[in-house]
């Protein structure tokens, strides 16, 4: 990338506990313009954790975070998404009984005029809007897959599961935020449908300006294509940090994939 | 005020929260091992109790009129069908809807709640009307000063205490215990463990209902009188007391138990205005506490996956 | 033939059947006659179902929403217009219409939202007493159904708190207590009347007034209870298009996404609490202006109109409709007041047979009988 380098995320020194269990302890981080970074370490190292509590699911117990020059801390889970960032969910978290296009447009909410007049008694400009964001919400669905798009008005509870993953990252992206958190994105999926979906990513990434993406992943060919650092986290702490290359080759990093000791 | 009265007061205060602390305990540990509430609980009592009614009457009427004999007749056959009765609906109506959101649950037992009791007014003789339970304990009664303890009072709250202590016994010590708390824990592992995860489902059902035909019982005694209606009431309030005391734990349901009877009793002795409103105080302060400690007095450890 | 032409005459034929249908069963008194007629239209609705019929009806009827509206207001016009000398249909009519407004503001909590109440009688219970309070007063009566409406809106609040700091079982004890303390409160004060309640005055729109009949000739009385009726399907209607609106918006899709996933929602920007206030604030205010006119047009409360079971009763019609589900709302609530009434036989066993229903949907058809299709923000738009 050859834009400015312009910090947009860092960690410093963020710790959450649960109970007597440490979940993050003291975890630095930085992440620039553009970049997308690999997070990854075993299972309970603190990588979902580390998402919930930068998107204000859970209360960080130290430490700072800071977004785009702004101290966001502990702020609610709104506010974040306001600010710019957005995420989607390890267990797929979409609507089942709502159609493709109430799911993307819940990604939209910061976009769609909220107040209840409006809603309720200008429906010509409501239609107005609804229109507008059924292109937009067919065209973004239409690069992920010309087929989905068609079926924008289907229940999402009808479709395949790598639909269902495609429809999550539609509706994170749809409010071009400035963050994009993908939590395990090719779980419960084949290989060639996460390659997939990972060039359906990268090529949304070139049409939203200066967008980054933290990646939580267990499948190393796809961090190793993607990613332009990786962060390895093991009992909430951060073991090694570095191209991905060099992340692999770390001793400590194989002796916690490993469970060596 | 004058200390009989005070005694009087308190009495019924602790007869009041042993029943109800009996019927939260049921509630409780079906959230325990289902994470479902079964409404029709205080029902099921009142079933229990006329079930045992009954069986006074069937005793009474082949001539068995010893009051110990029919005393225990009328616990073996409440307890005993009422743990029946709790099993099928857990096999029948609580089981099958248990991928379903869990407040169809709730809603289906409410509903069940209501077809036992209109069931009750309409077809047990003469159901409408209020019953007029047996005095089947002894009524001697010993006077400290100007107040008086029943004897049958007295048995009562023994009785109730050793029954409490006696579920958690069985909870905290027991193989069965240990099995519905490991099924209440996780249902997963509990599974791969190899505990009959329905069998223990059916005994726990079997269990809080068996404990509430007993609070059913210990209410026909100590008041003399049953009717259709005594479960919904007693239900609303057994549920209350285990969410303020916090669903799923057991000392939670019989704190909340005794604090609704202690706010009752604080009710008719203090408000100035009106003993009347006495019920109205109590499911105030319990919606009062409930804004204040969403989760109970002792919370129930909940952390959901995100 | 056009398809829309034919859809149109399927509508208007559909239309005149049920208006027949209707008068009918509200003419007939034999008993034998109206189980007969019952029995006729479940294996009408039966053998549709099975032929395929009821696919091709409510394409028909969702292509034709605005006519569909149409034909059930003048439906419900000409039924009450031929029984414009008779109380008894009348106010069954009525009461149907206004209990369909209070099952409305419970589907807008519990359908839409997923916010329990357990306690829907209740604040219909304070529309009732507001207006019996206000009817001493002068102020104006059809300002009193709004009053009635704020009124519940405004009592409801003290619940906002708990309801929303707890989910699911939490809240709904919440509800269940209140519906309770409602109760005692009424039978133990005696400014409100006690056990015996209050009698209520009738509706009044300047000095046109709603209890004494309309003559129009000599030989032609109408029924006082027309106004009520009249006044009720307005309720309706107004119900009915901002139920609908909210459902077609952005609200709508709040709402929604509150309901199905709180977490969710949270972290795409929606603001949980609001949109829950909102949806129980409205909710209870539709459920009060309900209970105004009710009680004005019955004149007389008591405090055992609005037990445990009658909240009961406005859970069911939302359950058996379908959540979410207006045109459901208003078959159950026609269902739900009119059968009872009808059937003598079953009235004394009608909570006992309305549990029994609700059991068997609950485990069988938990999407209710008719369920609440996806949405349709523009109807007929497909992008």
């Amino acid at each position: 990338m050859d834009q400015q380098k312009e910090t947009v995320l860092a960690f410093r020194g963020l710790t959450r506990r649960f109970g007597g269990v440490v979940a993050l302890n003291e975890f630095d981080m930085e992440l620039d313009n553009g970049q997308i970074v690999g997070l990854i370490g075993p299972n309970g190292s603190g990588k979902t954790t580390s998402f919930n509590v930068l998107t204000g699911i859970y209360s960080a117990n130290g430490g700072t975070i800071e977004f785009l020059g702004q101290d966001i801390t502990n702020w609610p889970a709104q506010k974040v998404y306001e600010a710019g960032v957005a995420r989607t969910f390890q267990r797929s978290r979409l609507c089942l009984e709502l159609s493709i296009f109430d799911n993307v447009m819940i990604g939209n909410h910061k976009r769609l005029n909220q107040g209840i007049l409006f809603n309720i008694f200008q429906r010509k400009a409501l239609k107005a809007q609804i229109e507008e964001n059924y292109s937009e919400a067919h065209k973004l669905l239409k690069i992920f897959d010309p087929a989905l798009a068609e079926k924008i008005f289907d229940p999402v509870g009808s479709l395949r599961m790598i639909d269902r993953r495609r429809i999550e990252i539609c509706r994170a992206l749809i409010s071009h935020p400035r963050l994009l958190l993908l939590d395990e994105p090719s779980a419960g999926m084949t290989h060639e449908e996460t390659r997939e979906l990972m060039d359906d990513i990268l090529e949304v990434r070139e049409m939203i300006d200066g967008l980054s993406i933290i990646l939580v992943e267990h499948e190393m060919g796809m961090i190793e294509r993607v990613t332009d650092k990786c962060i390895v986290l093991n009992f909430g702490q951060k073991i090694c940090e570095g191209a991905y290359r060099d992340v692999a080759s770390d001793k400590l990093v194989q002796e916690a994939y490993l469970g060596g000791e | 005020m004058d200390v009989g009265l005070l005694g009087q007061f308190v009495v019924n205060g602790m007869m009041l929260g042993m029943m109800y602390a009996l019927v939260a305990v049921g509630f409780t540990l079906f959230f325990g091992v289902l994470d479902v509430i079964k409404f029709s609980h205080g029902d099921v009592l009142m079933v229990g109790t006329f079930a045992g009614f009954t069986t006074y009457i069937g005793m009474t009427a082949i001539g068995i009129d010893n009051a110990l004999l029919q005393l225990v007749g009328v616990l073996v056959i409440s307890i005993g069908s009422m743990a029946v009765m709790g099993a099928i609906i857990a096999r029948y109506l609580v089981l099958p809807l248990k991928s379903a959101p869990p407040l169809n649950t709730l809603l289906v037992t409410l509903m069940l709640g209501t077809v036992l009791r209109e069931a009750i007014r309409l077809f047990y003789p003469d159901g409408s009307n209020p019953k007029h339970f047996p005095a089947l304990l002894p009524t001697d009664s010993w006077a400290v000063g100007s107040f008086t303890l029943r004897a049958d009072s007295a048995i009562l709250l023994l009785a109730g205490l050793l029954v409490i202590i006696g579920v958690n016994v069985l909870i905290n010590r027991t193989r069965l215990g240990l099995a519905i708390r490991a099924v209440a824990q996780d249902e997963e592992t509990a599974k791969c463990m190899g505990i009959n995860f329905k069998m223990i489902v059916l005994l726990t059902f079997a269990l809080g209902s068996g404990v509430a035909a007993f609070a059913g019982v210990m209410n026909g005694l100590y008041y003399n009188e049953i009717n259709f209606g005594m479960g919904l009431l007693l239900g609303v309030i057994g549920f209350s007391a285990a969410i303020v005391g916090g669903l799923g734990n057991i000392y939670g349901a019989i704190l909340g138990g005794f604090l609704f009877a202690g706010l009752q009793t604080l009710g008719a002795v203090a408000l100035p205005f009106s003993s009347a409103y006495k019920d109205v105080f109590a499911f105030a302060v319990v919606i009062a506490i409930i804004a204040w400690r969403p989760t109970g007095l002792i919370a129930e450890k909940t952390s959901e996956r995100v | 033939m056009t398809q829309s032409l034919k859809d149109k005459l399927v509508i208007l034929s559909l239309a005149v059947l049920a208006t027949a249908f209707m008068i009918t069963f509200l003419a007939i008194e034999e008993q034998a006659e109206i189980f007969a007629l019952l029995v006729l239209a479940a294996v009408l609705v039966f053998a549709s179902a099975k032929f395929g019929l009821i696919e091709t009806i409510s394409g028909c009827l969702s292509r034709n929403e605005r006519l569909l509206n149409g034909a059930v207001v003048a439906a419900t016009l000409i039924v009450a217009f031929w029984f414009y000398e008779d109380h008894f249909p009348l106010l069954m009519i009525a009461t149907v219409l206004l209990y369909t407004v209070a099952s409305c503001g419970l589907n807008m909590q519990f359908g839409y939202t997923g916010v329990v109440n357990f306690a829907g009688a209740a604040f219909f219970g304070i529309g009732c007493y507001t207006a019996a309070v206000l009817g001493e007063t002068s102020v104006p009566m059809l300002m009193v159904i709004i009053v009635g409406g704020l009124v519940a809106a405004l009592v409801g609040s003290i619940l906002i708190i708990p309801v929303l700091r707890t989910r699911g079982h939490y809240a709904a004890v919440v509800t269940i207590a209140f519906g309770l303390l409602f109760r005692t409160f009424l039978e133990v004060n005696d400014a409100l009347g006690g056990p015996q309640g209050l009698g209520v005055s009738g509706m009044n729109i300047f000095g046109w007034d709603f209890n004494s009949g309309i003559t129009l000739t000599d030989d032609i009385e109408v029924s006082f209870y027309m106004n009520y009726v009249i006044l009720a399907l307005i309720m309706v209607m107004l119900t009915f298009v901002l139920m609908r609106r909210i459902e077609r918006s952005w609200i709508g899709l709040n709402f929604d996404a509150v309901r199905l996933d709180e977490t969710a929602a949270a972290c795409y920007g929606i603001d949980i609490k609001h949109w829950k206030i909102l949806s129980f604030t409205l909710g209870n205010f539709l459920a009060g202006t309900a209970g105004a006119l009710y009680a004005m047009m019955l004149g007389f409360i008591a405090p055992s109109n609005f037990a445990f079971s009658d909240s009961l009763i406005l859970v069911s019609i939302v359950l058996l409709g379908g959540m979410g589900s207006l045109w459901g709302t208003i078959l159950a609530a026609g269902l739900v007041v009119l059968l009872p009434e009808k059937l003598q036989a079953i009235q004394e066993y009608r909570f006992l047979i309305y549990a029994v229903v609700m059991i068997l949907i609950l485990l069988f058809r938990p999407q209710g009988v008719l369920p609440r299709g996806l949405r349709a923000y523009i109807p007929g738009w497909r992008g």
